[in-house]
């Protein structure tokens, strides 16, 4: 197969040299350089009608010559030329450069392009110190790919059908206090942080007088679209007086809305000052949900080992803690916790104690890194702060979950 | 801090509970006996930063503990003790409460790290971790003293 490829570029060669008017090739003969016969360029793992992203990493790989950077004459050496949407230019004159001409004349074998959607065509030339195709040129096999559109190339997180999100306690229509705590509730779909990749799963966002984002790409983030990527579940609220419109939007790990969405009811609430609506509607009392309240900007994170790491089978788990305090389990201190280190279970209920097993490690004693033995292969880590009671806090102070892989470096050469 | 006082401070950490920690620490105090039980394998140690690093004029300490579990203070169960961060200065002596000022800088709630500001130049820091009472166990619980340029 690629030897036939090659028949046809020296086909096309050929074709190309008769075409050229005699005098110029006559005259520029003597200051091409000669290329070696056997000389062969070509798209390393890209073959013709390709379907590959708007970002791509391109490689060259050339045979039979060497590279050398621009400005250095050597003999049966040159450097890369990428021509994107061309034909080829005149062999005999130095290459353009330009948007439709990429030099590589640092000698580099690989480049990194951002292509429009849609269909293009690439091709390699290879050329001298002057930047003059060699003689026979030395070209590779004129390519077409297709840009994938950059929202079709992934698809959306799923939610199951009958997955739904919706306010807690806060009807249409209802009138609230300028500074009111909102609370969201979630059927059917479980809440994970921010960055953590699961499906069926992801976190709230509340919109604030707004219509419905597009729901195939990440919701912004702005005054508008309030994101709750640690898992909250509630969130104070400050609206000046007036009519305001809510709606929940669940959205998965990059923020992306799932398929199906998964959205409450637009509601609307009138907001006014305190003294008019004391009677009212009071305001929900602060962690009505029973669970340990926890700072809004607590973090526990792993300090070792970092996500998608390779360790040893048994190895020290060191845990970080951000704006809140150790305290061991049976401890009630306000903004304390101890550490909970699962290991490959999805994130539990939040609202129960958290299990005590084999793969749900409690640090009751306050401890802030573990030493475990795991079996080789692929796991995942994830930490879950609980108060005194094992139940994680509101709103939960859980980390990402990471994947880690323990035993020989058998995927790194396997990948190559 | 120069060196001869930082190397003398690693042979200390080294010959506890002997702790004859600074010529003007009271020779005999340290057999006092209400103080807690540490394991003898129990570290105290710095994630970050390390030994000679330079560091931004405001960074934050990350405080790593080996064998033993972090308890806010006032909280009496073996094992367990909070962590305090030492700036500039050397320990006291281990039979008494840890003081609490701006070089013995205590994390009482269990915190396991802390944001400090420092001004340009050299300092060191330390960690020491103390029982329900803010006072050092037996034997004390106690990092490397590190050295750290502020730029």
């Amino acid at each position: 197969m690629r030897r036939l490829r090659l028949q046809l570029i020296v086909g096309v060669t050929a074709v190309f040299a008769a075409a050229m008017p005699a005098s110029i090739a006559q005259e520029r003969a003597r200051t091409r350089s000669p290329a070696p016969a056997g000389a062969k360029l070509a798209f390393v793992d890209l073959q013709n009608n390709a379907r590959i992203a708007s970002k791509v990493t391109l490689r060259f790989s050339i045979t039979g010559m060497e590279i050398a950077p621009a400005g250095t004459a050597r003999r049966n050496a040159g450097h890369h030329h990428l021509l994107i949407d061309t034909e080829l230019p005149p062999l005999g004159q130095p290459i353009p450069s330009d948007f439709n001409h990429l030099h590589f004349g640092g000698g580099q074998s690989e480049a990194e392009i951002l292509l429009s959607p849609g269909r293009h065509t690439l091709q390699l030339l290879f050329a001298d110190h002057d930047h003059v195709p060699h003689d026979p040129p030395v070209m590779s096999e004129k390519i077409t790919v297709e840009v994938m559109a950059a929202p079709e190339e992934k698809p959306r997180t799923t939610a199951a059908p009958n997955a739904k999100v919706f306010f807690i306690g806060l009807q249409d229509g209802a009138v609230i206090p300028p500074r009111s705590v909102v609370r969201f509730g979630q059927e059917n779909i479980a809440i994970t942080p921010a960055g953590t990749k699961q499906d069926n799963a992801g976190h709230h966002h509340l919109l604030v007088d707004t219509e419905l984002p597009p729901l195939d790409r990440e919701i912004p983030s702005d005054f508008n679209h309030l994101h709750f990527g640690r898992g909250q579940t509630e969130t104070e609220l400050t609206l000046p007086p007036g009519e305001h419109t809510l709606q929940l939007l669940f959205a998965d790990h990059e923020h992306v809305p799932h398929d199906p969405p998964v959205m409450s009811q637009k509601i609307r609430v009138r907001v006014q000052e305190a003294s008019a609506t004391a009677a009212a509607t009071p305001p929900p009392a602060r962690a009505a949900s029973g669970r340990t309240p926890a700072p809004n900007d607590a973090a526990v994170y792993f300090i070792y080992p970092r996500d998608g790491t390779r360790i040893f089978a048994t190895s020290t788990i060191r845990f970080g803690l951000r704006n809140m305090g150790v305290a061991p389990a049976g401890v009630v201190r306000p903004n304390t916790g101890h550490h909970h280190l699962l290991i490959d279970v999805p994130t539990p209920p939040l609202d129960a104690a958290i299990p005590a097993d084999l793969n749900h490690i409690h640090l009751g004693n306050g401890q802030t890194e573990r030493k475990i033995t795991l079996p080789p292969g692929k796991h995942t880590l994830q930490l879950i702060l609980g108060d005194d009671q094992h139940v994680p806090h509101d709103p939960p102070i859980l980390s990402e979950r990471i994947t880690i892989y323990v035993g020989a470096a058998a995927k790194r050469s396997a990948r190559r | 801090m120069n060196a001869t006082a930082r190397h003398r401070m690693t042979a200390a950490v080294r010959l506890l509970p002997l702790a004859v920690l600074l010529s003007t620490a009271p020779p005999l105090s340290a057999q006092t006996s209400q103080r807690q039980a540490a394991p003898r394998n129990a570290l105290v140690y710095f994630h970050y930063p390390l030994d000679g690093l330079r560091v931004p004029e405001r960074f934050t300490v990350r405080i790593g503990l080996k064998e033993m579990g972090v308890a806010p203070a006032g909280v009496d169960k073996p094992g367990t003790g909070h962590h305090h961060l030492l700036i500039d200065t050397d320990p006291g002596p281990p039979d008494q409460p840890i003081p609490s000022d701006y070089n013995n800088i205590h994390l009482g709630n269990g915190q396991t790290e802390v944001v400090v500001t420092l001004p340009k130049g050299t300092h060191t820091l330390q960690l020491l971790l103390g029982d329900h009472t803010h006072t050092p166990h037996r034997p004390p619980v106690m990092s490397q003293k590190i050295t750290v340029y502020v730029r």
